[in-house]
């Protein structure tokens, strides 16, 4: 245990002047997922029985792939953000977080990165 | 024995004991002139009583209408009902201005006119024209000025990086032989550890006893630990016969209920559903002095007025006000109401009766707040190194009786003049005066002595006993054969303390022992008080004699001063009343019949 | 990881049972917090049955009545007993709140009162509340000015001053700060409610002029946002303030000023 002064350990390292673009964009892809989703929920049942020619043939509207990578590219985004504020909620010692944070945003980017190439594959195809 | 306890030395250019609004004044005012000061206090900062202060703080800035200085200091001698020293009281009504303002510059959030000043109620007895009109000359922030005042004391206090010794419990005074205070020694609650402080000037501003009664608006921490510190160092009290009824503390709990909601329009009514106060004084009605209407109130119930089961308490009336105006600037009260008395003030009346709410005795000092006292026939004799101000000490601005909304303003006020006061006469970091070893020695073993007392008398009873006294023969009014009585009963209590039995042996937050030193204190202003009392064959002020109805400038216009001695005699002296000014910008004002 | 269970020192064991007389009809049992420092022993709850036929409305009234009828060694703070000075804050009943504005009749059946949580515990009811204090300090909660004042007042709207009220009422008695998640895992970081309430409250000052400042000083991942809108504060504030919307307010200007 360190010998502070209790204001020396309140005060810290000072603020960052950061956090309120995490914050925002956070609600930003939030709020843009609610439209992008509802449309996905639909759209899915109306291919839902049809075959891939016919499925690649929906995809390949541009519109269309166009909110679909979007859709994918946000989720994944907002997923590494809330990941983010789990870990540093929860996540001890310090080391332990930084690492948890690195290896998810990692998994989410590549994941984020196959669907999108995906989607491009099935649209251009 | 003693020597069993380690004592931690702190050298400070002041000590400030207490950190209500009269300590945290005083502390950063000190800091803030390059002093070394160090401000103990037994609860954090903003738990001290000023927090409960409601209706406001007095100055005649005449933001709601013309008001002069001159009818706020004609208004506090007249409520004083004489006993007022009247260069203090001037000193007072002067400073009034710029200390709000200054609170104001510090970030008071005060209600506020429509054209952005600082907002002013009526309050009791305060008057235009020396006694003519209503003076709207009490600043509020709604009902919690004494909230918005203490945080931003303390507020104030951080800003100047104060220091503080928090839940600290002042023990006693270090006082030398040649009768100079040298510091204090006090204990920290949370670690268990005994400190002395030495000091320059020790300045006591641990507010006033209200607990040495049953039922009291004070805090279950008013226990009038500076005065029984001043006590137990050889040095008098002086008007402790002077003790508050506030009109409106709620019936059964005792919390109180502002003399803003009479300053607002509430009024007060009996079993007839009689606005009495409209016979008692026909002018000022229910916004008379506060002695006045707790007086009123108090025949009213005798008389058989009285409303309720019992018919024991009265109506305060604020529904007429409106659910607007009560939002406004009574939030505070309607939440106090609803909780405490189940009422909606917005609908029907609270019940309320005269509660034990101030005591306007307490540590004699002049109006820089030096203790004065009686010696070789000098009756402003300073005593070197001791300071008192606030609730715990007597300038004495509120003479026999303290108009509502000057003690916001004693306490700002007098806490500033004592930081000048050590600035003035103070060299920071100067050199300190041998701590005398026998005084801490017999400080630390009373401290020994009590913590392990293994009598047969718990603490809350031996409390419960001395406040029932206290309520019963020194109430609203008195006699001598009632306060004879009292008197007695009080020094069985004093002997049931030689018995007194602690449980807790620890040093870490004992409160059994806290409550047992508090105890000690409240024990100490009883007994004074009720003394002091049966000695004054007179009515005056909160004083009111039914065996001696009327006042008696002749021979008894001056202060008393008790002394307590062993096995609890009390020894009386007086100091005249200062019959001057400060200036000569106002003239002395003599004594007249005081009718509202 | 944040500590989820309790480290075997925090363990609470049985204590003693305090019976009330016979004869006693209308009895309430009371189970309270111990933790004596000087016995190192592991806390423990002790049972107090009390006459509630003999006892103040609150759950104050009956913590006095217990400490000076059965047991006066038991250690809580207590000052105004009319909730303005915020000393009594304390778990009762599974909320946080003031024991002198909290009615025994509120609570159904057996009263459970711990110390406020998550805070180092002096002993019994007594938490160390040294670092929500520093925290306080830590927002310069003053007024900051550039321009030198007037002779007279500061001039304030009513509109102006009317944004202050539901901030200034605070008495920092931090029931909204320990009942917050967020809080507990991360208050050597995180400013927690009371005192961000308290940071908006001078932000919104009309006659304060360091906003940018204060804001400056709040904008930081830990400081401001771990406020993930749990809204236990809002739930838990004696004095019915909102905490919460106060943070939002922050937020709002942060977003507001880019």
């Amino acid at each position: 245990m360190s010998i502070r002064t209790p204001l020396a350990r309140v005060r810290g390292l000072g603020a960052a002047k950061d956090g309120t673009h995490h914050w925002w964009l956070q609600r930003v892809t939030s709020v843009i997922m609610v439209p992008l989703i509802l449309w996905f929920v639909i759209s899915l049942l109306s291919v839902s029985r049809a075959d891939y020619a016919t499925f690649q043939l929906w995809l390949s509207n541009p519109i269309r792939a166009g909110l679909m990578a979007t859709l994918l590219v946000t989720a994944f985004y907002h997923a590494s953000l809330g990941m983010q504020v789990i870990y540093e909620d929860y996540v001890r010692p310090e080391g332990a977080k930084v690492a948890a944070l690195l290896a998810t945003q990692f998994v989410l980017f590549l994941l984020g990165a196959i669907s999108v190439i995906a989607v491009l594959k099935v649209a251009l195809a | 024995m003693s020597n069993a306890y380690q004592l931690i030395e702190h050298n400070y250019d002041v000590v400030v004991v207490g950190a209500g609004g009269a300590g945290l004044r005083a502390t950063f005012g000190m800091a803030q002139k390059g002093l070394k000061t160090a401000c103990l206090t037994k609860v954090f900062p903003t738990r001290s009583h000023t927090v409960a202060a409601q209706g406001g703080m007095s100055a005649a800035l005449g933001n709601m209408g013309q008001d002069l200085w001159q009818w706020h200091m004609y208004d506090t001698v007249k409520g004083s009902d004489w006993l007022g020293d009247q260069d203090a009281i001037e000193y007072m009504c002067r400073e009034a201005m710029p200390a709000v303002i200054e609170l104001e510059h510090y970030g008071v959030p005060f209600s506020r006119t429509e054209e952005g000043k600082i907002y002013q109620r009526p309050f009791g007895g305060m008057t235009t024209n020396y006694g003519e009109g209503t003076a709207q000359r009490t600043c509020a922030a709604a009902d919690r000025t004494g909230h918005a005042i203490l945080h931003t004391l303390y507020q104030q206090a951080l800003r100047h990086n104060a220091e503080f010794f928090i839940e600290y419990f002042a023990l006693d005074l270090i006082m030398d032989d040649s009768g100079a205070c040298r510091g204090v020694i006090a204990w920290n609650l949370a670690e268990g550890t005994l400190h002395l402080f030495r000091a320059h000037q020790t300045v006591l501003a641990t507010g006033g006893y209200g607990r040495a009664y049953f039922s009291a608006t004070s805090a279950h921490t008013c226990t009038g630990d500076g005065n029984g510190m001043v006590l137990r160092a050889g040095l008098p009290l002086q008007d402790m016969e002077f003790t508050q009824f506030h009109p409106t503390g709620i019936y059964g709990s005792g919390c109180l209920m502002t003399e803003g909601c009479r300053g607002e329009g509430g009024y007060l009514t009996n079993s007839n559903g009689d606005r009495f106060m409209e016979r008692y004084a026909p002018n000022a009605k229910d916004l008379a002095s506060r002695d006045v209407v707790s007086r009123s109130m108090t025949i009213e119930i005798r008389e058989g007025r009285g409303v309720g089961e019992h018919k024991d308490h009265i109506y305060l009336h604020l529904e007429h006000l409106g659910a607007d105006v009560i939002n406004e600037r009574l939030p505070g009260i309607a939440e106090t109401a609803r909780i405490f008395a189940g009422v909606d003030v917005t609908k029907e009346p609270a019940p309320v009766l005269p509660t034990v709410h101030y005591n306007m005795g307490g540590i004699p000092t002049n109006y820089h707040g030096e203790v004065v006292i009686l010696k070789d026939g000098n009756p402003d004799y300073v005593i070197p190194g001791l300071m008192a101000i606030g609730e715990a000490a007597c300038v004495s601005v509120h003479g026999a009786n303290r108009l509502g909304s000057n003690s916001l303003l004693d306490i700002v006020v007098f806490g500033r003049a004592a930081a000048n006061r050590c600035a003035a006469s103070i060299k920071p970091n100067s050199a300190h005066s041998a701590t005398p070893q026998p005084a801490v020695d017999k400080i630390l073993a009373r401290f020994d002595g009590l913590r392990n007392a293994k009598g047969e008398n718990p603490t809350a009873g031996l409390r419960m006993r001395m406040q029932r006294t206290m309520q019963n023969h020194a109430a609203v009014f008195r006699t001598g054969d009632s306060m004879a009585e009292g008197i007695k009963l009080l020094e069985d209590v004093h002997d049931g303390f030689e018995h007194i039995a602690v449980s807790d042996r620890s040093l870490i937050w004992n409160s059994d022992l806290v409550e047992t030193l508090e105890l000690d204190n409240l024990l100490g202003c009883a007994m004074v008080s009720i003394k002091s009392a049966i000695n004054r064959p007179e009515s005056r002020g909160a004083h009111a004699r039914e065996d001696y109805p009327d006042r008696n400038d002749e021979g008894w216009m001056k202060h008393t001063l008790a002394w307590l001695g062993p096995n609890s005699a009390v020894t009386i002296d007086y100091r005249p009343v200062h019959t001057y000014t400060l200036t000569n910008e106002v003239d002395y004002i003599p004594p007249k019949k005081r009718t509202y | 990881m944040a500590q989820f269970n309790l480290p075997p020192n925090s363990i609470i064991g049985t204590g003693k049972t305090y019976y009330a007389g016979a004869g006693t009809k209308n009895v309430r049992r009371f189970q309270i917090y111990r933790w004596d420092p000087d016995t190192g022993e592991n806390p423990r709850m002790d049972a107090y049955e009390v006459d509630l036929a003999a006892c103040g409305p609150m759950i104050l009234d009956a913590l006095l009545k217990i400490k000076n009828e059965v047991d006066p060694g038991l250690a809580f703070r207590r000052s105004c007993r009319e909730g303005v000075c915020g000393s009594c804050a304390m778990n009762i009943d599974g909320t946080n709140t003031l024991a002198c504005t909290k009615a025994i009749d509120d609570v159904a059946g057996e009263v459970t009162i711990y110390p406020l949580p998550h805070q180092a515990v002096v002993k019994d009811l007594v938490p160390d509340l040294t670092h929500f204090y520093a925290q306080y300090a830590s927002i310069k909660p003053w007024l900051q000015s550039a321009t030198p004042p007037p002779e007279r007042e500061r001039l304030q709207s009513k509109e102006d001053r009317a944004k202050l009220d539901g901030l200034y009422e605070c008495i920092l008695c931090a029931c909204c700060s320990t009942s917050c998640p967020s809080y507990w895992w991360n208050s050597e970081r995180y400013l927690g409610p009371s005192v961000l309430l308290q940071a908006y409250r001078w932000i919104v000052d009309s006659r304060d002029e360091f906003t940018g400042e204060r804001l400056d000083d709040l904008e930081d991942p830990f400081r401001l946002y771990r406020c993930h809108t749990i809204m236990n504060c809002t739930k838990t504030c004696p004095k019915s303030l909102n905490p919460a919307k106060a943070i939002a307010e922050i937020k709002k200007l942060m977003v507001e000023r880019r």
